[in-house]
């Protein structure tokens, strides 16, 4: 009887065994071949013991059978999980070469215009007689050195973002938006105008964010600079901040002309001009690297925008309140 | 050459730049080395002695760093500007192991370049070893430890965020400087803001604050009306 239950146990275990084994060297050697290979030889391999002992063959053939079903379907899933893998990488490959061309048509634009006009700038200055049209010379070389300067300047931030960690300090939020309004007085596009900020006396004091102070600064001063360069002197441009127990919302609105509905979700690309975007000076890269900064920040940065009366565009910030641990600023 | 003429040597592979900025500085009063390799700098900086080195970073042969680095080691402490980007606060720490006086962002403008090569002038005693070399500063009973990155003020830690940190290492490096705005946001922060000026002013009311040092009536740091920021207390280096 001992005997017995002995060659039971090898008869269940063995298709298992030999299974596994022959899974593992197909695995090395021959990843191509088809798993129904291990099928057949599990089932030669079972008839072959059923033969020999007859009731208990029947059983093991049957178990060598279950198993190898059961290997082949793990075999199988295992296959399809690695060509979507595959197809997976491949496409976000595919989406980042790309990006890295589109980036860099963009980028020859950007340095095309004031090289141009660089180069016209220095034939007029050797070949100029009247002071008066030297002066005019330079001063255009100036302006495209100027915009070549501010393109690097901003490429320079966005490499940048990508690698030095942001200081992670407490943050009032209302207090960087005034300092946001002062600091946008210095823009020609400021003068004669207002820029309206609209602060909830409650709660208070208002709830703090952790984050990169100078960063917030760089990324809201982008967003009200836009407001005021694409819009005229008779429209508006607010500020507002609110808060939801969460998130604090900062939202920065123009009565403006509108983006057009077809460059919306392009405009946070980086070098993106939107077709009403391609006559005004800038880098192009002023977007980007707003929406960097808030992804920074663990943020969201949404704009809703509408070329039909009541027209506008309102960019919207959301920062979540003081979700990380945080390092409190030095008290005052 | 005049004798009064101090000599500045100028490193810098690339003809376009040296070819410009040699008679720049010429006109303001130099005499100028060029040469465009950092092998050549290690010669000319031993057979010339200028009184100043300019040194790019990237260059065949040797590079900037490495140039600065093996002139220190050899006790040659011509003070030196590199012209590198310092935005990271790793290139900072480095820019300071090599022991440059002072660091300058390309693309500058030359005038830039020449404030800069007359502040470190008028700053440093030649043949003496710089401040900006020293790893602990001390002025009073404030003390800097740049390599632990911590401040102390009558041997109590003083609270400051790495910005703040960072402001009060350039003006310890710089006293008796008056130093910009602009040029603290290129130093420290790496590049421009556009609330820079106000920015640079919030860092440097915490750290008044945290140094207890009345803007009316200070020891350390003083306003220059329309100017900018200077560390007026005595500093020393160690280490």
């Amino acid at each position: 009887m001992l005997k017995k239950s002995w060659i039971n146990l090898l008869l269940i275990f063995l298709p298992l065994v030999a299974g596994v084994v022959e899974l593992i060297l197909i695995n090395i050697f021959a990843q191509a071949l088809p798993p129904f290979m291990m099928t057949a030889d599990f089932g030669v391999f079972a008839f072959v013991f059923g033969m020999t002992i007859r009731n208990l063959g029947i059983v093991a053939f049957m178990m060598g059978l279950f198993i190898t079903g059961l290997l082949l379907i793990f075999y199988n899933r295992a296959l399809r999980r690695q060509a979507e893998t595959h197809t997976l990488v491949e496409g976000a490959k595919l989406e980042a070469e790309q990006g890295r061309r589109r980036f860099l048509r963009r980028l020859d634009h950007e340095i095309k215009n004031p090289l141009t006009g660089l180069r016209a700038a220095l034939v007029n200055m050797q070949e100029v007689q009247t002071g008066a049209d030297r002066q005019r010379a330079v001063d255009n070389a100036s302006h495209a050195v100027e915009r070549l300067t501010s393109l690097l300047t901003d490429l320079r931030k966005l490499s940048d973002l990508g690698e030095r960690p942001i200081e992670l300090w407490q943050v009032d939020v209302p207090d960087l938006l005034q300092d946001v309004v002062d600091a946008a007085h210095v823009l020609p596009a400021y003068k004669g105008r207002e820029v309206n900020l609209l602060i909830p006396k409650v709660p208070s004091p208002f709830p703090m964010i952790t984050g990169d102070r100078d960063l917030l600064v760089l990324a809201v001063y982008n967003l009200v600079e836009n407001a005021l360069k694409f819009t005229c002197e008779t429209d508006s441009v607010e500020i507002r901040v609110n808060e939801d127990g969460r998130a604090i919302l900062i939202e920065v609105a123009d009565s403006g002309v509108g983006i057009p509905a077809e460059d919306v979700s392009k405009i946070f690309e980086e070098l993106y001009r939107g077709s009403n975007a391609r006559s005004t000076e800038g880098s192009g890269l002023g977007l980007a690297l707003v929406y960097r900064i808030i992804a920074l920040h663990d943020g969201q940065i949404t704009v809703r925008s509408s070329q039909e009366e009541p027209r506008g565009t309102v960019f919207t910030i959301r920062l979540p309140v003081n979700k990380k641990k945080v390092m409190l600023r030095p008290s005052s | 050459m005049s004798p009064d003429r101090s000599t500045l040597l100028l490193a810098d592979d690339d003809p376009t730049i040296a070819d410009s900025l040699a008679p720049f500085l010429e006109r303001a009063g130099f005499h100028v080395l060029v040469v465009s390799d950092g092998v050549n700098a290690l010669e000319k900086a031993q057979s010339h002695h200028p009184e100043l080195i300019i040194l790019d970073v990237l260059m065949p042969r040797m590079d900037g760093r490495e140039t600065l680095r093996r002139l220190r080691k050899a006790k040659i402490w011509t003070p030196t500007i590199l012209l590198t980007q310092v935005g990271e606060a790793s290139e900072r720490a480095l820019a300071l192991e090599e022991g440059a006086d002072d660091y300058l962002n390309k693309p500058f403008d030359p005038h830039e370049l020449l404030a800069r090569i007359r502040a470190v002038l008028r700053r440093v005693r030649p043949g003496e070893r710089s401040l900006s070399a020293a790893w602990l500063l001390t002025a009073d009973d404030l003390s800097l430890d740049r390599r632990a990155r911590r401040a102390t003020l009558g041997g109590e830690t003083v609270e400051l965020t790495p910005k703040a940190l960072a402001v009060l290492e350039y003006l310890m490096t710089h006293p008796d400087e008056a130093v910009t705005r602009e040029r603290l946001l290129e130093a420290v922060w790496g590049w421009e803001y556009p609330a820079g000026t106000r920015t640079v002013d919030t860092r440097m009311a915490e750290l008044r604050r945290a140094l207890d040092d009345d803007p009316a009536d200070p020891r350390f740091i003083e306003t220059i009306p329309g100017e900018g920021y200077r560390f007026i207390a005595s500093v020393h280096g160690e280490g």
